[in-house]
């Protein structure tokens, strides 16, 4: 088997997981069964970023998104369960989802339209060294590496500052 | 698949599926959790667009994945204080579905 066959193969691979989980996401009535679908997808968007030669942003997608951030929401989950269990209430009306699938669709078809009609320019992707980013990121790009951190920085002293706020009354 | 559409579309095609299955969810979902994985979805949708961008077209490849780097930053903050501010609701309202802490008239 050649290797462009091979890269077809795991990108069908890849796109389906992605699917299945984006829809597992969606539509799944718990919400821990809607946060397993999000791992699916984290995953396979992991897969696609080795299969496109960025293995440093495959690892980080798995040690953020998968390491920080589901385990973020499956706190939130956790701690705010009601009686019903992590599930949602109520039933959505067939009139409220067709419109709901009308407004998700517009943009993605406006894009999907760009997308199929832009100028062809692809390349070979190419491989970066961690040494390479690493020199980028404290050259050229040292504003937005600071940035990010005050940004997460005041993200966590705001959320510690809201988890410390007393029962008020209404 | 057919075998003409490049690798750039299908890699674009599947970044704007996620964004579209993002949207339908922060519709459609009626608690504040399902609408932050819907959230989480369109994030992943931007990110793989922008790295397949600076990957398999002649544009900067460091630019693509710093930028990526610095969405999954932006999307680990949010989620600390969608996470503090979802507490902070459900302690308040005792409820985290949309239509129990919707106060206005309408």
């Amino acid at each position: 088997m050649t290797y462009p066959e091979m890269a077809k193969i795991l990108f069908a691979f890849y796109a389906v997981l992605i699917a299945s989980g984006g829809i597992m996401a969606v539509a799944a009535k718990s919400l821990v069964r809607a946060l397993l679908g999000l791992i699916l997808t984290l995953f396979g968007v992991s897969g696609l970023y080795m299969l496109m030669n960025a293995p440093f942003l495959a690892l980080m997608q798995m040690l953020i998104y998968v390491g920080a951030v589901v385990v973020l929401i499956f706190f939130a989950i956790m701690l705010t369960k009601g009686a019903d269990r992590g599930r949602e209430s109520g039933t959505i009306s067939c009139g409220q989802g067709l419109l709901a699938i009308l407004a998700a669709a517009a943009p993605a078809a406006l894009l999907s339209w760009v997308c199929l009609h832009g100028k062809n320019v692809a390349r070979e992707p190419v491989e970066l060294s961690i040494r390479v980013l690493g020199k980028a990121l404290l050259n050229e790009y040292v504003l937005a590496f600071e940035l990010i951190s005050v940004v997460l920085f005041v993200a966590m002293a705001g959320a510690v500052l809201l988890g410390f706020e007393r029962r008020r009354a209404r | 698949m057919s075998s003409q559409m490049s690798p750039l579309t299908m890699y674009q095609l599947v970044g704007v599926m996620l964004l579209c299955l993002g949207l339908l969810g922060f519709i459609l979902r009626r608690s504040l959790i399902g609408m932050l994985i819907s959230v989480e979805l369109m994030l992943n949708g931007a990110g793989l667009s922008i790295v397949a961008a600076g990957q398999l077209t002649p544009t900067r490849a460091d630019l693509s994945q710093l930028s990526t780097l610095l969405v999954m930053g932006l999307a680990a903050a949010e989620a600390t204080l969608v996470l503090a501010i979802v507490l902070v609701v459900a302690k308040r309202f005792g409820s985290i579905e949309t239509e129990n802490i919707s106060e206005l008239k309408g």
